[in-house]
């Protein structure tokens, strides 16, 4: 169905322009309504979410045209969902799915963008969407972690691409080795034999890839005996949590965020921080945990004939609701000493990082760019740090702030509760 | 259509290379128009130039701010005007804000509200231009229309930039009427066609004391945003009547009074949009309020400037609601429904779910007048829409109109809309024949609506006015750049 599936949806689009600013009610002022990263770096009504779904619908009725601009278009957009929740606060449809097809149908029809398939031919190679160097599991020397291929195991961290092979970021894992391993929990890592959650991949429109990457992690979940999987990576979780199940791949597999863990753990008793961590913080909401991380919904049904928009049986609409919003924040106020302050655009209507969809490959300045503007509206806070709870954020963060010359942290949730720890 | 290579490299040196584009590729995004090409201007000067050269090569054009509608001649120049977003001014103690085009309404009214300052958010809501002409939810305290633009900066059709208003003898936007020129009756023209040729770069727009909190205590995730408190002094009503003319009593009086912040002729099916989250819940909500009211009815918002003015507009509220019979919406008592609409109806930020999420698309016909005999029309209106409710072609919206009072009731507006799908065609060419039909009967009845047209016909009945738009349009565009098209939203 593709594409098809979302015609209606697509001829919905009244052109109101809620796609590009925050919802309405949560709009504080000049500064920061904007929702976007695309439509407010390149301006024309077709680089907003209801533009691209405009191009969509007068395609699938007029026949594909693509043109050098339309790939621009296309690719130049980080997936990030911020649109369709904005449209979502007033409209019944869907506008992130069809941007999404669209995607992968640019890459069936072999109108790809050379630097992803760059990335693609590399995942396809080494199983990482980052360039492999070493083995992936090297992070783990010396920390005594159960090998889950080899042994069962209560829960199975996943720890990702980036955060497996990038020298800078292996904290991250070693972070979340070393809190898990406090808690006393029973888990274990696929260590050299994991493997590219495929997120990125779909994001990018190379569905087939995703799926070839969905079906390897889930018959080695099946082999581990895991019940429960925990990611330290925003996209590996709706990867697992959300993408996974929408191909009905996901069977009963608990998907966890760590963040999500780690607040367990405290609110059970298992961990305690007691550390003071003398820091004033703001957090940052990764898309694919917050609004992207909402449970798919299996949905199959029909329009109502007649004057409304309704479907027998009644649709569901994923609106970003249902992300994980509360739980990384519930750490933060956990340790002693960090003090929480937000930014203007939080949780469902958050800013993304700018890494999305690919376009920290296919275009490094946009994505550059976007990350700035989220480096700006920390600092509005006065926080002397920027929390979040995804190693691409993390690692886009402190590209951008190394080049703006601005003196805020960075730091990834787990890295603050080791602190404290 | 396309433009020559060295035409298109003349505008691109004005706007840049980024700012500019004819890739077939984002018309269907711009109306599914077929333009020479879309141009981002980012501020007067860049305008001036673009238009400038439309004269130079006699290439017509139309600007969009938000760009919610329009009408748009193929092979024509677009200006998006996005890049100018700038809130310029917003000066306290003349009561006014000077912004330009792309400035939303909802950026604005934020603003504005930590001043303790409001101004007139248009019925189309708040992601729409500040900018905007009309009439919206707070026309009783903040009126509409020309009332509420003052100064302006105006590119011509030719490129002259002209500064009306105060702002035509000194640096000063306060007033629209002078001591520089005026030109109100040019610039803000409410009959057909409706848009003053040219580009409005910036405007003045009057504001308004609010005695609101500096910002709603919203709580909750979208599309479900409720306040976690009343903010002190406010309140918010939904009174039904057992009549037409006791509810416009009660509307007349509540004006002479000067009670109300709002005073909202929304109808049930109106009520039930703003409240709920999708079409499902808002049909059944629809059936509960239809059974809860006993007629026709009004919102109202009341905020009191102290506990003691609060006291006191409520007080005067019950007792003209008392006598007029009308009976508060048990519905809209319940804080969190009463928080959701205070804060929307002031933030006008649900004006799609009243209008587009049913069905995708909707018409309307919006009188201005005198509030009870306008609404007399609309009953009429709102008959001629049950035939089209019992084919299926429209939403079931009980065959109601809406409206409100204008400046404390001294004016008011009706409107009456068809909510569709306008993917069947069968419905679409009903509800298109209910507007000519209803708009016909409204110039018949003497009443202006402003979908009525064309201008050769109802402009006889009003003393030739468009023969001498056209003298003034043929003086101000001599070139024929600058072609109608419809209201701008």
């Amino acid at each position: 169905m593709g594409l098809e599936q979302y015609k209606g949806d697509m001829e919905m689009c009244c052109r109101c322009s809620a796609c590009k600013f925050i919802p309405m009610q949560k709009v504080n002022g000049s500064q920061f309504s904007y929702a976007c990263p695309s439509i407010s770096r390149y301006n024309f009504h077709s680089y907003s979410g209801g533009g691209r779904v405009n191009i969509g619908a007068a395609m699938l009725k007029n026949g594909f045209n693509y043109t050098d601009k339309l790939l621009h278009i296309v690719y130049n957009c980080q997936m990030d969902g911020a649109c369709g929740v904005s449209c979502n606060y007033a409209m019944d449809m869907e506008v992130l799915q069809p941007i999404q097809e669209f995607r992968i149908k640019c890459v069936q029809d072999g109108h790809t963008h050379p630097a992803l398939d760059k990335v693609i031919a590399g995942l396809r190679k080494t199983g990482a969407m980052v360039p492999a160097q070493g083995k992936r599991g090297d992070w783990a020397a010396g920390l005594d972690l159960k090998d889950a291929t080899k042994e069962k195991v209560d829960v199975l961290y996943h720890v990702g691409c980036l955060t497996s092979y990038d020298k800078d970021y292996q904290k991250l894992a070693r972070a979340t080795a070393k809190i898990l391993q406090k808690a006393g929990v029973d888990f274990g890592i696929a260590g050299n034999t994991e493997t590219c959650c495929g997120g990125r991949a779909y994001q990018m429109g190379y569905e087939a890839d995703f799926l070839n990457q969905a079906k390897k992690n889930m018959a080695m979940v099946k082999k581990s005996g895991a019940k429960t999987l925990v990611t330290g990576c925003a996209d590996g979780y709706q990867a697992f949590k959300v993408l996974y199940d929408k191909y009905d791949l996901k069977g009963s597999l608990k998907v966890l965020h760590i963040s999500e863990y780690i607040d367990k753990l405290i609110r059970d008793g298992t961990l305690k921080p007691r550390k003071k961590v003398n820091l004033s913080v703001t957090y940052h909401d990764p898309c694919r945990l917050g609004r992207l991380g909402e449970s798919w919904v299996h949905w199959t049904g029909k329009k109502v004939p007649g004057d409304k928009f309704v479907f027998d049986p009644p649709k569901e609409y994923r609106r970003g609701t249902k992300g994980v919003y509360e739980p990384p924040r519930d750490v933060l106020r956990s340790i002693p000493g960090v003090k929480l302050t937000e930014m203007t655009r939080i949780k469902e209507y958050s800013w993304c990082c700018g890494a999305g969809g690919g376009v920290n490959d296919s275009n490094p300045d946009f994505n550059l760019w976007t990350a700035k503007k989220r480096i700006e509206e920390a600092i509005s806070t006065g926080a002397e740090a920027i929390v979040t709870a995804c190693p691409w954020c993390e690692k886009n963060f402190n590209e951008a702030i190394k080049e703006s010359g601005s003196g805020l942290k960075v730091y990834d949730i787990v890295e603050l509760v080791e602190k404290a720890l | 259509m396309a433009l020559s290579k060295e035409v298109y490299k003349e505008f691109e040196d004005v706007v840049g290379e980024e700012n500019i584009c004819d890739d077939p590729a984002i018309m269907p995004s711009y109306y599914n128009t077929e333009f020479a090409a879309v141009m981002l201007p980012g501020n007067t000067a860049e305008v001036q130039a673009l238009v400038r050269l439309c004269n130079k090569h006699k290439l017509k054009f139309r600007p969009i701010c938000t760009g919610w509608s329009g009408m748009f001649p193929k092979g024509i120049i677009l200006m998006d005007l996005r890049r100018m977003n700038h809130i310029i001014e917003i000066n306290e103690k003349n009561m006014y804000a000077v912004v330009e085009p792309y400035v939303i309404s909802s950026e604005l009214q934020a603003e504005l509200m930590k001043r303790g300052l409001n101004f007139c958010i248009k019925g189309a809501g708040t992601t729409c231009s500040a900018m905007l002409r009309g009439h919206g939810h707070m026309d009783q305290t903040t009126s509409g229309d020309d009332r509420n633009h003052l100064a302006i900066e105006w590119v011509t059709p030719e490129g002259e930039i002209v500064r009306t208003g105060a702002l035509g003898s000194s640096d000063e936007w306060f007033s629209g009427d002078g001591p520089g020129p005026s030109l109100r009756s040019i610039l803000t023209s409410a009959v057909p066609p409706g848009v003053t040729p040219g580009v409005f770069t910036k405007a003045a727009l009057k504001l308004y004391h609010w005695p609101g909190p500096a910002k709603f205590p919203v709580v909750g995730h979208s599309p479900k945003y409720v306040l976690s408190e009343i903010p002190p002094n406010m309140m918010a009503r939904y009174f039904s009547f057992p009549s037409v003319e006791k509810m416009w009593q009660a509307e007349l009086k509540l004006g002479e009074a000067e009670i109300c912040y709002e005073l909202m002729g929304f109808n049930a099916a109106m009520v039930a949009a703003n409240i709920t989250t999708c079409n499902e819940e808002d049909e059944k909500m629809f059936n509960r309020l239809n059974k809860e009211v006993q007629g026709p009815g009004f919102f109202v918002i009341i905020a009191g400037n102290s506990a003691e003015d609060f006291t006191y507009k409520k007080k005067v509220l019950e007792k003209i609601v008392s006598d007029a019979g009308g009976k508060s919406l048990k519905t809209v008592e319940d804080p969190e429904i009463e928080g959701i609409l205070m804060c929307q109806c002031i933030r006008i930020s649900a004006s799609i779910r009243e209008t587009f999420r049913p069905g995708g698309a909707f018409n309307s016909i919006p009188i201005m007048g005198q509030r009870d005999l306008t609404i007399k029309w609309a009953i009429g209106a709102g008959k001629a829409k049950e035939p089209l409710i019992k084919k299926g072609y429209i939403v079931d919206d009980g065959g109601a109109f809406f409206g409100w009072g204008v400046e404390q009731g001294h004016l008011g507006k009706t409107e009456i809309f068809c909510k569709f799908d306008p993917r069947n065609a069968e419905a679409k060419a009903a509800v298109e024949g209910w507007q000519k039909e209803q708009t016909a009967r409204a110039f018949k009845e003497h009443y202006f609506a402003s979908t009525m047209g064309p201008q050769d016909e109802i402009g006889p009945a009003l003393s030739n006015y468009h023969l001498w738009w056209r003298k003034l349009v043929r003086a101000i565009d001599p070139n024929g750049v600058s072609p109608e098209g419809g209201s701008l939203v």
